[in-house]
């Protein structure tokens, strides 16, 4: 069964004094399935960053549905919206998101104590994510004194701890060099395998050749898709790029 | 043709950054007119002239010393605040490719249209409420006098040439600190957090030692000499303590309470202490300054008050009786026999006398019999008089007519005798004028250098409410996409805010609680030593500034949301 349904969601946002209309996203629908790792990609203004965060109860659509476990957003009230995607989904944000004021290991709690939960079950809970992220020796370090990546894969930390049924990645590896966005990735395909279901979106073929199956929009719509076979990610990575290229040049109705 | 663009540059900047450059020109408005009008007040004929004028003169031109050194330092104060806002602005210039000198032609510019700016807006108020200021200076110091008062060339000249100095002295430190830095430190400076210093707790310890220490000395001082001894090294303790305990001791206690995992890992508690903690670290130095520039203007405004309030009291301390006579003799030459007791009161009679026909002048009666004698050395007077039923301005008339009465028999008993007589007279009218001259001038001074730190305090409590607003955006926003809900990360801000805001306050009230001891001992040396009257003066005035700060606290917070958007 489908974990994440996403059926024919339009966003239109008013912009400006004449009201003129934009239409973001235009009747957009795809599953997730349980163990995914789904990679989105598209050009800047292809409405990837507004459909991720309709996915993430940050906004909400025009018109459409998204469901979650058979689950409609729709019925989240605004008020428990946040308690909602603190326990079913995990975010990771191309600029971290992480707060200054707290060390690593706080950030990571974060979500945890809002819940409420115990301080021994959080440790618990913490070590072997620290662990399997190699951040054991940072966690009490500021963000401000660790690298870019390892504040990344603090965030990881954040997002995985309260096992959420959907890790949802905003360009996770955007501000990485390529050396972190390898160990991030390898931390997401590590986690995958582990059963986690991944929805991340990118810019980067690199980052997606990761994943198992492809998005591809364009101009508020789903583009095109394609499946991982058995193949390496080096074969996956280059009908990645083949793809954007036809993505990139679809607008003269190659396609 | 070139400096015409730095001097754009500069408009363009001031204009952009409104929320920085309004509040700085108003502050130096409010200064350059307070500072005009005490120096239009010292000059002024119109003062000089009147009965007790002199003494309220020479009263300002000691404040105005005074002042001119506090309104350097605080001008120059705010300048490095401002400008210690900007590095990351300067930074910027830098990488776009504007050279050093540059930036510091631009920023020259913008000092002087501030200044300029600010200046012309004080010299307006000062004309505009300078009769008002007068008038009710008159007041103060029981004047009836409708003399009009202008704002002498003297007062213009002095007030141009302390604010170009300001001009000079802030422009070349500002040129020296965009000269020192380094592009890319510039950018990156804000970001920079602070780790916690390995003396944290050592420091805690000694800055809650040393406030302590200070306000039992200060509480347990009951001798006015000693209270005028100890007050300014005490002052001196309390604002350092104060800089520790507020930089230190906050967040050693946030630390301790950290610690406690239990406590601290509690979703109301979390994100309020390590919010806390960093909120404290960025604004314990403003934060510090805030309470002592508060503390200076409740004991400023409270002490002037006191005296003002307890002018009629001091001056029955020191004239038991509203007319003391006394009479002295001096040798003229060796030899001479001093006059017999007789003879003494015989002129102790004359003299009564003389008092007695100058009341009848002014319609007033009195008989000998009204007279007290002094009979003991404690006793400065041989002879005295109350005359209830005399009002000060007659009093007064009545005692220049004595006076000149007294001034011809005393020339005429010395033409005709060995030993000399002097004139060693008082009386509670004349002392009443000098007297409220002074106290009623000290207030008025009280209140314009209350005005001055007023001010400086609420342009600090300002610029930190708007750089709290940005941090606050961010962590908000954060905040929210990681789970919590609006509602939740409105309160919690909020109370941040309030407590960052409030401790200030609470701290300047326990200041002023100890030192309401020590200032009444201070007060004491006028004879002032009604300590309900000072108590309620101090309380008085505290009451004013909360009430005051309060209202900034509405302004800021107004400024505060719109920069957060909730």
């Amino acid at each position: 069964m489908e974990l994440l349904k996403v059926s024919n969601i339009t966003k239109v946002y008013n912009t400006g004094k004449g009201m003129r209309q934009f239409k973001a996203l235009n009747g957009v629908s795809f599953d997730v399935h349980e163990g995914e790792f789904v990679a989105i990609m598209g050009p800047s203004g292809s409405g990837k960053t507004t459909l991720l965060n309709i996915l993430a109860t940050l906004d909400k659509p025009t018109c459409g549905e998204v469901l979650l476990d058979g689950h409609s957003f729709n019925r989240v009230k605004d008020s428990e919206s946040a308690r909602f995607r603190r326990e079913h989904l995990g975010f990771v944000f191309q600029d971290f998101n992480l707060l200054d004021s707290f060390n690593l290991k706080d950030n990571i709690l974060l979500p945890l104590v809002l819940s409420r939960m115990d301080v021994n079950e959080m440790e618990r809970r913490l070590s072997p994510i620290a662990k399997m992220l190699g951040i054991e020796e940072l966690l009490t370090k500021f963000p401000y004194e660790v690298s870019g990546g390892e504040k990344q894969r603090a965030a990881v930390a954040r997002a995985i701890i309260t096992d959420p049924r959907i890790l949802l990645a905003d360009e996770p590896t955007g501000a990485l060099d390529s050396k972190s966005s390898k160990r991030l990735l390898d931390n997401f395909a590590r986690l995958n395998s582990q059963g986690k279901t991944i929805l991340m979106v990118t810019h980067s073929a690199f980052a997606a050749s990761y994943a198992s199956r492809v998005l591809f929009i364009r101009d508020g719509g789903i583009f095109s898709q394609i499946y991982r076979a058995e193949e390496s990610n080096a074969a996956f990575f280059d009908r990645i790029v083949s793809n954007l290229s036809v993505l990139s040049e679809g607008g003269n109705g190659l396609v | 043709m070139f400096n015409a663009f730095y001097a754009k540059l500069a408009l363009a900047n001031i204009r952009r950054d409104k929320r920085t450059y309004v509040p700085h020109i108003i502050a130096t408005a409010v200064i350059s007119g307070v500072y005009l009008l005490i120096a239009g007040l010292m000059f002024s004929y119109g003062l000089a002239n009147l009965t007790s004028g002199k003494t309220t003169q020479a009263m300002f031109s000691f404040g105005m010393v005074v002042f001119s050194i506090f309104a350097f330092f605080f001008m120059l104060y705010v300048n490095n605040f401002l400008i210690g806002r900007r590095k990351r602005e300067f930074g910027l210039y830098a990488v776009l490719g504007l050279e050093k000198r540059h930036v510091g032609r631009v920023l020259r510019w913008e000092n002087l249209f501030t200044l300029g700016l600010g200046l012309i807006l004080g010299i307006v108020c000062a004309l505009i409420f300078g009769q008002l200021a007068f008038w009710i200076l008159l007041k103060l110091i029981d004047c009836a006098d409708g003399s009009r008062f202008v704002i002498g060339a003297r007062a213009y000249a002095m007030t141009l040439v302390f604010f170009g100095g300001i001009f000079i002295v802030t422009s070349v430190y500002n040129t020296l600190r965009v000269r020192i830095a380094n592009p890319m430190e510039l950018i990156r400076a804000p970001k920079k957090g602070e780790k916690d210093s390995k003396l944290l707790w050592p420091l805690a310890i000694l800055g809650v030692i040393m406030l302590a220490g200070a306000y039992y000395m200060a509480w347990r001082i009951d001798n006015s000499a000693v209270a005028l001894g100890m007050f300014f090294p005490l002052v001196i303790v309390v604002i350092i303590a104060t800089y520790i305990v507020m930089e230190y001791g906050s967040i050693a206690f946030l630390r301790a309470v950290k610690a406690n995992k239990r406590i601290y890992y509690r979703p109301s508690s979390f994100i309020a202490i390590s919010g806390m903690i960093q909120r404290m670290r960025q604004n314990a130095r403003s934060l510090a300054t805030i309470c002592i520039l508060s503390t200076m203007l409740v004991v400023t405004v409270s002490g002037t008050l006191s005296l003002y309030a307890g002018r009629e009291e001091m001056l029955h301390e020191f004239n038991p009786h509203d007319v003391e006579l006394s009479i002295h003799f001096v040798d003229k030459d060796n030899g001479y026999p001093l006059p017999d007791k007789a003879e003494q009161e015989r002129i102790m009679g004359d003299i009564e006398q003389l008092l007695i026909n100058s009341a009848a002048k002014h319609g007033v009666k009195i008989s000998k019999e009204r007279f007290v004698a002094g009979y003991d050395d404690s006793q400065y007077y041989d002879a005295a008089i109350d005359m209830p039923e005399v009002d000060q301005r007659t009093g007064l008339a009545i005692m220049e007519d004595f006076y000149d009465a007294l001034d011809a028999y005393h020339d005429a008993y010395n033409r005709g005798s060995a030993c000399c007589l002097v004139r060693g007279s008082k009386d509670i009218y004349n002392e009443r004028a000098l007297n409220y001259a002074m106290y009623g001038g000290l207030l008025f001074l009280g209140v314009f250098f209350g005005m001055l730190f007023l001010a400086v305090t609420v342009l600090i409590i300002y610029f930190k409410q708007i750089s709290e607003g940005y941090d606050d955006k961010a962590q908000f926003d954060i905040l929210q996409k990681v789970g919590m809900d609006d509602r939740q990360v409105k309160a919690t801000i909020n109370s941040q805010v309030l407590w960052v805001f409030f401790i200030p306050l609470g701290m300047t009230l326990l200041h002023m609680l100890f030192a309401s001891k020590i200032m009444s001992c201070m007060l004491g040396t006028f004879q002032l030593n009604d300590y309900a009257l000072i108590l309620r003066c101090i309380g008085a005035t505290c009451a004013a500034f909360m009430l005051l700060y309060l209202i900034v606290y509405k302004l800021t917070a107004r400024v505060y949301y719109k920069i957060v958007r909730w």
